[in-house]
């Protein structure tokens, strides 16, 4: 048994410092996914204490032949998408207005990468164009580029396929391009 | 424009995240020697790499102190009836009692409020039933009584819909399935993705885990099946695989027998 089945194990059983040591070793890992995702420290907090709910809620549902890691990522995952929805909600009238319903593949409504350009280093334009991906192509963008998965790896811990995957990938990567392109062009008239 | 093949496949993305087969990658080295466009593109993914490289790796909260965040987590963790973790902020602990006696009493406020409904005529689901997704959302979130059978009958409607998609998805055959069936597959779980969301919130906030995780799972196989396009064909038996290892089928015909 792994040292995290372990951990998970005893902190199932009631084990307070068992658990208190699960978020220990985890913690910046899922902070940091949580960062690149959000963007700031507010929202990143946020997600990682919903993380450490529902892995704390979940402790007995963990299965011990898995990843710890896997299933991290993917309660990060709906964490994230939780969250979103959530903010969504308490700056709008109610659920279930057009936005909310297309929030899973709306681009997020953040100034562009020609008014960013303007003010801001190369990195920031697209850290913000990142924060403007559809959730599914963020969340696959963060995991293989920032995190260094496999589409393999990508695709079992979120349970998608990993034509899915690629594809999701390829149209961030595209964004990104793109605006790119369009920084460069902006900086150029500027300069 | 992007009009090299080699693009819109996807294949540079994967040589430039060195995902490729060597013999893959050989055949796309070749192939850069001859593309101008491609090269271009490969230099655009070297600068994005380097300018996101150039940011901050934020691992750690502002201050890059964690005490602020585990007292948070531990008071979160606090009303859960399971293990908590060590920490106990003393704020906390000298209010908790006094959280304890406020817990009963809205716990009492809500049997009176349920024995007062329960005499008095029961306003027809109808109203209620996720036909529209605001009036759900309205229905769901903002019942402040947490009245479970109103909540059990949206949630049978819901999963009585999702169900059609759920065994439509199981049983269709992966070779004869076409654009025009994906395209309508994929608006039908896109639809109900949102809904089942907020069910699954819905139940996690009334403690209703069991429902709560057959909503995760269904939310699951619709989420794959609405970033789905008619390019794979393995990605149905992917979703098929999905719904027989979560056993969903039989866990949606459970709670429609059961009740919550």
């Amino acid at each position: 048994m792994s040292a995290d089945a372990n951990l998970i194990s005893r902190a199932a059983g009631g084990d307070s410092s068992a658990f208190q040591t699960l978020v220990e070793r985890h913690r910046s890992m899922v902070y940091r996914v949580a960062y690149q995702f959000a963007g700031n420290h507010h929202d990143a907090e946020d997600i990682a204490q919903d993380v450490f709910i529902k892995v704390f809620r979940s402790l007995d549902r963990f299965r011990q032949d898995a990843q710890l890691t896997s299933w991290l990522y993917r309660i990060i995952m709906n964490a994230c998408i939780d969250h979103k929805r959530r903010s969504r909600f308490n700056s709008s009238a109610a659920f279930g207005d057009e936005a909310e319903q297309k929030m899973l593949n709306a681009p997020e409504e953040t100034p562009g990468p020609e008014e960013r350009a303007y003010g801001g280093e190369l990195g920031q334009v697209l850290e913000t164009e990142i924060g403007r991906l559809p959730q599914g192509q963020r969340i696959v963008f963060v995991m293989r580029h920032h995190q260094g998965m496999k589409l393999c790896e990508i695709a079992e811990a979120l349970g998608l396929a990993e034509g899915t995957v690629k594809r999701q990938l390829h149209a961030a990567v595209h964004r990104l391009r793109h605006a790119l392109r369009q920084a460069r062009v902006t900086a150029g008239e500027r300069a | 424009m992007t009009t090299c093949d080699r693009q819109t496949s996807g294949d540079l993305d994967l040589y430039f995240y060195d995902e490729l087969v060597p013999s893959d990658r050989r055949a796309v080295e070749e192939h850069l020697h001859a593309c101008s466009e491609c090269r271009s593109a490969l230099d655009e993914l070297r600068v994005i790499r380097e300018a996101l490289a150039s940011r901050p790796d934020v691992s750690a909260p502002a201050s890059g102190d964690w005490s602020a965040f585990m007292m948070r987590l531990n008071a979160s963790l606090g009303e859960q009836r399971t293990p908590t973790v060590t920490v106990v902020p003393m704020t906390t602990a000298l209010r908790r009692p006094y959280v304890e006696y406020l817990a009963i009493a809205a716990l009492l406020s809500l049997v009176t409020l349920s024995v007062t409904l329960a005499l008095r005529k029961p306003q027809a689901p109808a109203d209620a039933v996720p036909g529209v997704a605001p009036a759900v959302v309205q229905q769901v979130r903002t019942a402040p009584t947490k009245d479970v059978s109103a909540f059990r009958a949206m949630t049978e409607e819901h999963f009585e819909r999702s169900k059609l998609v759920v065994l439509g998805l199981a049983t269709k055959n992966a070779e004869e399935l076409q654009s025009i069936d994906w395209t309508y597959e994929r608006e039908l779980a896109t639809g109900l993705l949102n809904d089942t969301r907020l069910y699954r919130l819905a139940a996690e906030d009334r403690g209703l885990d069991k429902l709560a995780g057959v909503m995760r799972d269904l939310e699951l196989v619709l989420l794959q099946t609405s970033m789905t396009d008619d390019k794979d064909p393995s990605s149905l038996q992917q979703i098929q695989r999905l719904i027989r290892r979560r056993d969903l089928i039989e866990k949606m015909d459970v709670v429609a027998t059961t009740g919550l």
